[in-house]
């Protein structure tokens, strides 16, 4: 966590990690549904799918800079040296990430109420805990997923770190509801937890669907998620120390 | 004195391949290790014999292929969790969060050590003091000479008080002021925590000068292990006696005199490989006098390090690689 604040505080291009790209996203896509004249609850619709991406984007980001960091600056062994355990690092950037992407969350839905006129409380204190709980906890799924994969092929992977949440944006339901995708994604779809909390948040504003129990599905293939990351990342780890990955991206 | 590292048939194999299955290069081949604590131990060897390969298994950070390893009681394979509070490593061309100061990096790493609060700021300081950061406290990593880089990363090395210190290579790539400080710097740590020091290098001074027991290792075998006179002695290779004499040498005194390796005789110069020139030098010259020879002049060569590994590796390898 200490690294990942210092870091952040030291360098400008965290500045536009949290402010610039998120709000430049946002506005972009805002205006898009300006342009094409959407009625309020179907702008509404965009507008959760772009906010709740920023807040993906920004956190799972600060969960793979706990190798990241490491890796390019060469000091891995240095960490793995030492006796913590990788959750404990893990957990600390996470935290790191909740507040970074908290603070993008709250940059946006302001700028999405005073610019588009948006509500983004109307589903109340409480839906709105939960969704963004359900957001932190899918960034903290992903940011495992890109460590897990720095581990398995080294600098190879560190495109990894940006390029998942891309993929969920495809897959999601960020820009639209995943009944237009052609199959077998709407299937694909159904085994990742971000398509129930999208699909959770929206039916505040009017748009039910076919599902029921939104977050129990959401929350439960989150936790399958992170006890299998957590074996495979332990795992991959243990193969790093016989392979000599460690050392390797520490030369 | 107990064990602090004991290791026994130590193989490592690099694959590379999808689930490793091209071999790639045999780092080590059965190495067997017994260090007591308190030692400074080194192991010397030239580039690509297996030197870091070795330290990073003993320090946990490498799994073996195959052997067994005890680190200050623990199992070397088992309880790496547990080794890890007890030692720690420090590398020649450190490398910490470049964006991160002396200061920030030292208490990045405490954290990780277990250090909170007053206690590790305490900490800090004082090893800042240590390895005299203090001018260099709040200077970024990517800005400090490679001097200062190796200072801090002793200094991170010390940061759990360990029992084992591991250093590999810790002067590469230092100018030779920069290297006889960081040397001193260790030996005098050493000294004053008592800790046991494994230290790996290519360079035959540095092993001489901080290193108790040698061990030297080529193409991932041990080819010795003694301290720097035992390993002269083994290979029949040592400082040479030159002296000059008038009247006669009787030949069977010098030969049963302590520490004599060879000896000939040359008109009036009589040569005299010993195993410690120093120490030897006045009982010889005493006994040639005894036997009736007038000496005219003594001369002493020492020989180093280099030499005895050369005999040592002789027809394996004619180009070693060895810095002296």
């Amino acid at each position: 966590m200490f690294k990942n604040w210092i870091i952040t505080k030291r360098n400008v291009f965290s500045l536009f990690e949290i402010l610039f790209w998120p709000v430049v996203g946002f506005f972009s896509v805002g205006l898009l549904t300006s342009f094409l004249e959407l009625d309020p609850d179907m702008s509404g619709f965009i507008l959760v799918g772009i906010i709740s991406m920023s807040v993906i984007q920004v956190c799972q980001i600060d969960v793979a800079y706990v190798l990241l960091y490491d890796l390019w600056s060469k000091s891995l062994k240095h960490t793995f040296i030492a006796p913590v355990h990788s959750f404990q690092l893990i957990l600390g950037s996470w935290m790191i990430g909740m507040v970074r992407s908290f603070f993008v969350f709250v940059v946006l839905t302001l700028s999405s109420h005073f610019a588009f006129g948006f509500d983004f409380l109307r589903p109340g204190i409480g839906a709105l805990t939960l969704f963004l709980l359900g957001l932190f906890v899918i960034s903290l799924v992903v940011g495992i997923a890109v460590c897990t994969l720095v581990l398995l092929f080294g600098y190879k992977a560190d495109v990894a770190a940006w390029s998942f949440s891309y993929l969920l944006s495809l897959l999601c339901g960020i820009y639209y509801p995943i009944s237009i995708l052609p199959s077998p994604l709407p299937e694909i779809a159904g085994y990742i937890p971000l398509t129930y909390f999208l699909e959770f948040f929206r039916t505040f504003y009017g748009f039910q669907g076919e599902a029921t129990n939104l977050l129990g599905w959401g929350f439960g293939l989150t936790v399958l998620y992170l006890v299998l990351e957590a074996i495979l990342f332990r795992a991959v780890l243990r193969r790093a120390r016989r392979i000599g990955t460690l050392i390797k991206l520490s030369e | 004195m107990a064990l602090a590292i004991f290791a026994e048939g130590i193989y490592k194999t690099f694959r590379s391949g999808w689930r490793g299955r091209k071999k790639q290069k045999e780092a080590l081949k059965g190495v067997n290790l017994q260090i007591e604590e308190g030692e400074i131990f080194g192991i010397l060897g030239p580039n690509g014999a297996g030197k870091t390969t070795l330290l990073s298994i003993l320090s946990t950070l490498l799994l073996p292929d195959g052997g067994e390893i005890a680190i200050l009681g623990m199992n070397g394979l088992r309880d790496g969790h547990r080794i890890r509070e007890r030692v720690n490593i420090s590398s020649g061309n450190a490398n910490f969060l470049w964006s991160l100061t002396v200061k920030e990096n030292l208490h990045f790493y405490g954290m990780l050590y277990g250090w909170v609060g007053k206690r590790r700021e305490e900490k800090v300081e004082a090893l800042v003091d240590l390895f005299s950061l203090g001018d260099y406290r709040n200077v970024p990593f990517d800005q400090l000479s490679t001097g200062m880089k190796q200072r801090l990363s002793l200094a991170k090395s010390m940061l759990n008080d360990p029992a084992i210190l591991f250093l590999d290579e810790p002067t590469s790539g230092l100018d030779p002021s920069v290297s006889i400080h960081i040397r001193e710097m260790i030996r005098s740590i050493q000294k004053e925590k008592g800790i046991t020091v494994l230290l790996t290098t290519h360079n035959m001074k540095e092993a001489e000068f901080l290193c108790g027991r040698i061990a030297f290792l080529k193409e991932g075998q041990i080819l010795a292990t003694g301290t720097a006179e035992q390993l002269k002695r083994m290979v029949r290779v040592g400082d040479l006696i030159r002296i000059e004499f008038r009247g006669r040498v009787v030949e069977e005194d010098i030969l049963r005199s302590e520490g004599v390796i060879n000896f000939s005789v040359s008109g009036n110069v009589c040569e005299i490989m010993v195993d410690d020139g120093e120490s030897r030098l006045g009982p010889l010259v005493a006994t040639m006098a005894q036997g009736g020879a007038q000496i005219k002049r003594v001369t002493t060569e020492q020989t180093d390090l280099e030499k005895v590994f050369i005999e040592f590796a002789k027809n394996t390898d004619p180009d070693l690689g060895l810095c002296v």
